[in-house]
């Protein structure tokens, strides 16, 4: 994460994303998955073969693909279907888009009522025994039970969570790398899943994305850096205000 | 030769080498600013690199001068509430913090009988010029002290003149003892962990030995604490001087 300055001077904290080796590993038809839409699978980082089971390995042999860490699957229009094998770049998302970034949360292990929802606890003195991080009461006498989903001590984050609505600032096409505002689930390092934004707000906001994706291999030239209208770029001479 | 005896002449032995040597003459003094060292860490070397790009990008722009923390440095900013649209503060950088883009600096000043602190980002777009008005070091890195010390030590005149240095100058270490208010501090400064050397404890002897109760010896010791930068900081000032040229 780093700091990125606006026009106006104000700071914005932004993740850093790396595209690294993302190709098109399958094409899955609405009837086939028995969904809305048709499906495409996406596989990320390179790995060697032997980290993963030979069930596996078939649908990286059929795209003619080095086997990748990670597969997930994105709904996709009709008119949006790429053929599997191609290569997605960074320049898929253009600055000014909003994003939403999906990863799996840092594990806490085993944690407490308190760290785990927020619970207030016991006082520290003033006469309590042996309780100063308990959940106290869980239910009620007429219920005589415990409800499902009672918010209970158990294992705490390693699930998947999603930040919505995070817009797009710079991005790198040399090295494949997408500067996204705010935070991101996961730690450092960590295999994310970034996805057009589904909220209403931000419905209309693609202008001219590159559509269904940005080939490699096409007429169009980018420069190094694409950034954002708003972005500070450290090329220009330091702010006034007028 | 005419031999004296017929023998053959006494051995003279050859005249000893005359060693020049030419390394300690000049120590070039190249300064790294801190927030270059990337941090000791798992993060990928690649992120840090495009930081680097970033920062040299700011500085080909804008010059950040060289300092310490115990020079006194004035900076303009781009204020947009003021009259003239800009701000200028004169303080002693107290502290350097945060590495990469987001590295500070602490300026400290009273003004009108008030302790005055401001925080600054080094490479923010809303600073419009730093000036080095005192280029000396202190006897320790974080000055933080100076907030219990007597105000006297912490003022500092808002139209000084920048006093004036040659380039081939070594930085004078300003060996400076400061006299502290009363306790209570805001921290217990004269506590190991600190290590401070730059104030004049008038504390009773054994108030001076109840304090080292909290000094952890084996921590200079401590293998897994040490954070060798030496090659780590050849590399980039190399960068550094093949981008700054360009």
């Amino acid at each position: 994460m780093m700091p990125i300055w606006t026009k106006s001077g104000e700071k914005r904290p932004v993740t850093l994303l790396k595209v690294q080796d993302c190709h098109v590993l399958r094409y899955v038809s609405k009837e086939e998955s028995g969904g809305k839409t048709a499906k495409l699978l996406v596989g990320g980082k390179n790995v060697s073969l032997f980290s993963k089971p030979e069930s596996a390995h078939e649908i990286f042999k059929e795209a003619g693909v080095p086997p990748k860490q990670k597969v997930s699957t994105f709904n996709v229009t009709d008119d949006a279907i790429i053929k599997p094998g191609t290569p997605l770049y960074a320049a898929h998302f253009r600055p000014g888009q909003f994003v939403d970034v999906t990863a799996k949360t840092i594990g806490k292990g085993f944690q407490g009522v308190m760290k785990r929802w927020g619970f207030k606890g016991q006082p520290a003195s003033h006469g309590q025994t042996k309780t100063h991080r308990r959940p106290g009461a869980i239910s009620t006498n007429k219920a005589a039970k415990v409800y499902r989903g009672k918010k209970l001590p158990g294992k705490m984050g390693n699930i998947y969570r999603t930040s919505f609505g995070l817009k797009v600032w710079r991005v790198n096409t040399k090295h494949d790398i997408i500067y996204v505002n705010g935070s991101v689930p996961g730690h450092t390092n960590c295999l994310v899943k970034v996805r057009d934004s589904k909220l209403p707000t931000y419905k209309d906001c693609n202008k001219n994305p590159p559509f269904p994706t940005f080939f490699a291999d096409g007429d169009e030239e980018l420069p190094e850096d694409l950034f954002d209208e708003e972005m500070f770029q450290f090329t220009d001479p330091s702010v006034t205000f007028a | 030769r005419v031999s004296s005896d017929g023998k053959p002449p006494k051995f003279q032995p050859p005249p000893k080498p005359v060693i020049i040597d030419r390394k300690t003459q000049k120590e070039e003094r190249r300064f790294l600013s801190p927030e270059f060292i990337p941090p000791r860490g798992r993060t990928d070397p690649l992120k840090y690199y495009i930081e680097r790009k970033d920062m040299i990008q700011r500085r080909k722009v804008f010059s950040i001068p060289e300092f310490y923390v115990g020079s006194v440095l004035a900076v303009t900013t781009a204020d947009p509430f003021a009259s003239d649209k800009s701000n200028r503060f004169v303080g002693i950088c107290i502290q350097r913090g945060g590495k990469g883009l987001g590295a500070t600096f602490v300026l400290r000043n009273v003004i009108e009988d008030q302790g005055v602190e401001i925080c600054y980002d080094l490479y923010s777009p809303r600073i419009q010029a730093i000036e080095v008005l005192k280029l000396e070091k202190r006897l320790d890195e974080n000055l933080m002290y100076l907030r219990d010390a007597l105000p006297e030590y912490s003022t500092f005149d808002v139209n000084m003149r920048p006093v004036p240095r040659m380039d081939h100058e070594e930085i004078p270490v300003n060996k400076l003892q400061v006299r502290m208010k009363p306790k209570p501090w805001s921290k217990r400064w004269e506590r190991p962990k600190y290590n401070i050397k730059g104030i004049k404890f008038e504390l009773p002897e054994h108030k001076m030995k109840a304090a080292q109760k909290w000094s952890q010896p084996w921590l200079e010791f401590d293998m897994l604490r040490e954070y060798d930068t030496s090659k780590i900081e050849e590399k980039i000032r190399k960068e550094l001087s093949e981008e700054l040229e360009k």
